[in-house]
């Protein structure tokens, strides 16, 4: 916040002069006392503000004298005005506050000793510094009783992770405001007034929204409580660990609370960091810690014994491991072992992989995009051209024209969801929402347009054409774009997408103005086949409009470290600068052809690649195409995997080696943004786990080579790779757009979409108890009107198949998809739905049908 | 449905006299009370998916008012004022006495739905105090025996 003022003053914006407390203070027009007093350092005791949302004004605790004014001012909704003098420590002020505890402790039902929140009490804490030692009311408290759960706390579950206790609600509303303003969320909400208003969930509703975690967290008290730390242990006996969210692209900085006997992990807080999360934090990052405190968590190696997996020491495993690759590296020459890294994992264990593959197995089989299709295979595609831009979650903020193309945010960006949301309230941003289905995140957007699945570089191109055809760009401009598009004109693009021109004219207006701009390009893109056309449209785009100059255009990455596997070469092809350096460092890079994902599994398939490392990630469940990957994994001759829990991708390995959690080692992770941030160790290793970075560096030093002299030298390369700043190159003219349509069979016409629930992310988040509270299991997510013609309710089963799977599941119903496109999350392993999909294909489509109970 | 075609048109057609739908809460919620006689979660619901504002903000709105009924009430409401003038003329006992003769406690409604014993404040009739209040009726200057009457004349209306 301080910053900010700072910055509004430097840029000439009207200013104010006036004294606080005998200090004279300059702010911006605007500013509110309170602002002014905390850019200077002067502490004012608040409950409902809250620094993220609107002030409101409604507990009186801020109050404050102004010399001349009739009455004490509640500082936080009093703008700062010239020749004001302001007293904050004034005796009226000091009566004041303590006359607003008195009446805000009326009805408080002073059960601190058995409040989860003491310790960590904004009221408890402002009582014991101003409060007085009585009260003067003496009747009857109000009481609100819960007339289903316990009555003598008024404990009542409003969500599947939020406890609330109305009697020692404050009634300052950061909870209710937080949800409608910051999240857009409404199932929160104040009813009654006076004496007995109270805080509850929405009518016949559940507060289960992907950012109800953070609703305790804001609460000043112990009104709002989360059932996952409840009563667990007390705050100040909590070990502190600084850390960053794993699950995250944005690398979300959280506090990790630990119960340092127990060697136990008992919660997750946001740290606060403006420029990155800017204090929220999305429940998978809240609750996904209960992995790492799993019963399930592997615990040994494990060496496959004429066909069990028997319990090992780490010598026998990396025994076995060393022998075997030794053996499949002489028989078949230096092409034969392929390997497929989560980029969930810090850059020490990416960036040893890279080494241990490129170095020791002489080879370019390497890769961590396992949820991806159709990867190309060469070098220079535009698409890895549009991965190599420069992007700042910030610059969301004051954005003017916000386009986000291909991404349901709310299942896979959370925290850049909830900054475009900040970007309309804040700073009036217009918002563009272009996908395949209706989104619910697009509840921001000034305009939704719900383009024909895999027409994605088509709506590109028809923003262009109307740019064009309402004449906003320049005749020479006009005509290269249009001599690389297949379509003549606006009214061809809009019927082949199934949109109404007068919206595509809207995106164009909007995007040829001179505003601000960020274009963010989501996983519905990436990993699909149609990425390179996107790309190529994009740059086409960006040309004709000066979007690059105007702003910023990015692909999102996906997880924790995609950004880091990228910076550090962690791909088949990495970029020409990476490999000068690369040679520098190492004095040697393999000559071998790059394998992607899909070309590795298709040498496994031919035999070609004969041993494969899995570190972390399970890509059976990810990879779009089941059978192809289980087949291409099982002709391998030797496979290793590495990770938390056994999965489907373990079971088929022949050495299982238990990994460590994120939080049981140091390591740094790259954001989107490519900000390397650092995870500290929070407890210590479960069972034998390692590090995977170590894992891979003992299997290098079994095999005979060891991959660094010292833990500096690894340090030292790893920062030099990181040190590498995006190009922010861009096709030197416009390039051909290439679209890829193929053709629908009528047997199975409705087109499915694989994504992240809400509430969960990649294999993982499935072991946290708290994240399955809210979605345990798959379901087929259809619009009202689909599930009407197929004559199925919610929760009923139907049967969904492609041409090569079938599997059946209940269905959910949501009102805002509004087109036949059904949505799976792939984050349930009991429901194969890859297992549906074919990797040549863009767009799976299913066929499905009501099953009789 | 709980609501009727007729409301339903009515509401709509209140959407068309504001700029925004969410001035709309109140005067739906007026349409839906008129109707139904009281308004609850499901005709917050209903009213919600009419003007296509959340459900939490028309329960916000209606529970504020507390001239919303929340639940069904009697056929006669009854509303005895007990605030300072009609209290110094006996109001309280008055309240007693109708509470035994219904067999009610305040708040509540008599077994046959045919009453609904409320207090209020001030009603602005205070030179003819004590008084009440029944659905549009104000009954004035008070005693037993007058109570006694006006009840029985509306049990056998009834
Ligand atoms: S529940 Fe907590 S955050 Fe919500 S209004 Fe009450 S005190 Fe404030
Ligand atoms: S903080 Fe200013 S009124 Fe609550
Ligand atoms: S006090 Fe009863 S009407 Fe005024």
């Amino acid at each position: 916040m301080a910053d900010d003022i700072k910055d509004k003053v430097k840029t000439d914006v009207p200013t104010v002069t006036f004294t606080m407390d005998g200090q004279e203070v300059t702010v911006a027009k605007g500013t509110t006392i309170l602002e002014a007093a905390r850019s200077i350092g002067i502490h004012i005791p608040t409950f409902c503000w809250h620094p993220k949302l609107k002030p409101v004004g409604s507990c009186r605790m801020c109050y404050v004298e102004i010399e001349k004014w009739p009455k004490l001012a509640v500082s936080c909704v009093t703008e700062a005005t010239d020749g004001m003098i302001v007293h904050t420590e004034s005796d009226k002020v000091k009566r004041g506050r303590r006359a607003t505890l008195e009446f805000l402790l009326l009805n408080h039902p002073l059960d601190c000793p058995t409040c989860d929140q003491g310790g960590e009490c904004e009221l408890q804490n402002l009582t014991f510094e101003h409060g007085i030692d009585d009260s003067r009311f003496d009747f009857q408290k109000n009481r609100f009783t819960s007339d289903t759960d316990n009555t003598v706390f008024d404990d009542k579950r409003i969500g599947p992770e939020i406890i609330l206790n109305r009697n020692r609600c404050i009634l300052c509303y950061r909870c209710v405001r937080a949800n409608k303003e910051a999240f857009g969320e409404y199932d929160l909400g104040v009813y009654e007034r006076g004496n007995i208003a109270e805080i509850n969930a929405a009518p016949g509703q559940q507060v289960n929204s992907p950012f109800s975690g953070n609703l305790p967290e804001i609460c000043p008290v112990g009104a709002l409580t989360s059932v996952d730390w409840r009563y667990k242990m007390r705050v100040w006996l909590a070990g502190k660990t600084p850390s960053i969210c794993p699950y995250s692209s944005s690398g979300s900085n959280i506090l990790i609370y630990t119960d340092d006997n127990k060697n136990l992990i008992r919660r997750v807080t946001s740290r606060c960091n403006d420029d990155i999360d800017d204090g929220w934090l999305s429940d998978i990052t809240r609750y996904g810690y209960q992995i790492a405190n799993s019963e399930e968590r592997l615990q040994t190696p494990l060496i496959k014994k004429e066909g069990k997996q028997v319990e090992a020491t780490w010598d026998e495993a990396l025994e076995v491991i060393c022998n075997r690759f030794k053996e499949i590296t002489e028989k078949k020459g230096k092409v034969c072992i392929g390997g497929l890294i989560s980029p969930s994992l810090d850059n020490a264990s990416l960036y040893c992989s890279s080494k241990l593959f490129r170095t020791v197995f002489n080879n370019n089989n390497i890769d961590f995009r396992t949820d991806y299709r159709m990867l190309p295979n060469k070098p220079d595609s535009y698409f890895g051209m549009l991965c190599n831009r420069s992007f700042r979650i910030t610059d969301i903020d004051d954005s003017d024209v916000i386009v986000v193309l291909g991404s349901d945010l709310i299942r896979e960006h959370h925290n850049e969801y909830l900054r475009i949301r900040k970007a309309v309230n804040f700073n009036n941003a217009r918002v563009f929402s272009l996908n395949p289905y209706s989104v619910k995140s697009a509840d921001v957007a000034q305009a939704e347009i719900v383009y024909n699945i895999g027409t994605d570089e088509i709506i590109l191109v028809a923003i262009g054409l109307a740019a064009i055809e309402m004449g906003l760009v320049e005749q020479g401009l006009a005509q290269g774009f249009k001599e690389k598009v297949k379509l003549g004109s606006l009214a061809e693009a809009t019927e082949v997408c199934g949109v109404s021109s007068d919206d595509v004219k809207l995106v164009a207006r909007a995007l040829a103005g001179d505003g601000k701009v960020s274009v963010i390009v989501g996983e519905l893109i990436t990993r699909s086949h149609g990425r390179e056309a996107v790309a190529s449209a994009l740059f086409n785009l960006s040309r004709l409009l000066g979007i690059d100059k105007k702003g910023q255009m990015a692909v999102l990455a996906r997880y924790a470290n995609s950004r880091g596997a990228e910076k550090l070469g962690l791909l088949p092809i990495p970029t020409g600068a990476q490999v000068e350096m690369l040679k520098a460092m190492w004095g040697k890079f393999p000559d071998a052809e790059p394998q992607t994902t899909d070309a590795m599994l298709a040498l496994m398939h031919k035999e070609e690649i004969s041993g494969g490392l899995v570190l972390g990630g399970n890509p059976i469940m990810l990879y779009p195409d089941r059978q192809f990957i289980t087949e291409g994994l099982e002709k391998l001759d030797f496979l290793v995997a590495c990770d938390l829990f056994e999965s489907e991708t373990t079971e088929l390995a022949d050495v299982v080696l238990p990994m460590s959690s994120w939080a049981e080692y140091e390591g740094s992770y790259v954001n989107l943004e490519g900000c390397n941030q650092v995870a500290c160790q929070a407890i210590k290793h479960i069972g034998q786990s390692k590090p995977a970075f170590e894992i891979i560096r003992l299997i290098a030093e079994k095999i005979g080579t060891s991959l660094f002299e010292s833990d500096e030298q690894m340090a030292t390369e790893i920062e030099q790779l990181l040190s590498c700043e995006p190009d922010n190159a861009t096709p030197d003219n416009f390039v051909d757009v290439l679209p890829l349509s193929e053709e629908v069979d009528p047997d199975f016409p409705i087109p499915l979409c694989i994504c992240d629930d809400p509430h969960h992310t990649g294999a993982l988040t499935q072991k946290a108890p708290s994240l399955t509270n809210f979605t345990g299991e798959a379901y087929i997510e259809m619009s009202p009107d689909l599930a009407a013609r197929l004559e199925v309710s919610e929760g009923q089963p139907v049967r969904v198949e492609s041409p090569v799977g079938k599997i059946v599941m209940p269905v959910k119903v949501s009102k805002h998809i509004d087109n036949d496109v059904v949505i799976i999350p792939r984050n349930f392993s009991q429901i194969r739905v890859t297992s549906l999909l074919m990797r040549k294909k863009r767009v799976d489509r299913v066929r499905i049908t009501k099953v009789d109970e | 449905m709980i609501l009727t075609e007729e409301s339903v048109r009515k509401i709509k057609e209140k959407l068309q006299q504001y700029p925004q739908p969410k001035s709309v809460i109140l005067p739906a919620l007026t349409v839906a009370y008129r109707q139904v006689g009281y308004v609850d979660a499901d005709i917050y619901r209903e009213i919600s998916h009419i003007i296509n504002i959340p459900t939490v903000e028309v329960a916000e709105a209606a529970t504020f008012y507390t001239m919303f009924a929340k639940k069904p009430r009697g056929k006669y409401l009854i509303q005895v004022c007990h605030n300072i003038s009609c209290a110094l003329l006996g109001a309280d006992s008055l309240i007693g006495y109708i509470e035994e003769k219904l067999g009610i406690k305040i708040g509540e409604t008599t077994e046959d739905n045919l009453f609904t014993l409320v207090t209020v404040e001030c009603l602005g009739s205070c030179a003819t105090a004590p008084m009440m209040q029944i659905n549009q009726d104000y009954y004035e200057k008070l005693t037993k025996e007058k109570v006694d009457q006006i009840l029985e004349d509306l049990r056998s209306k009834a």
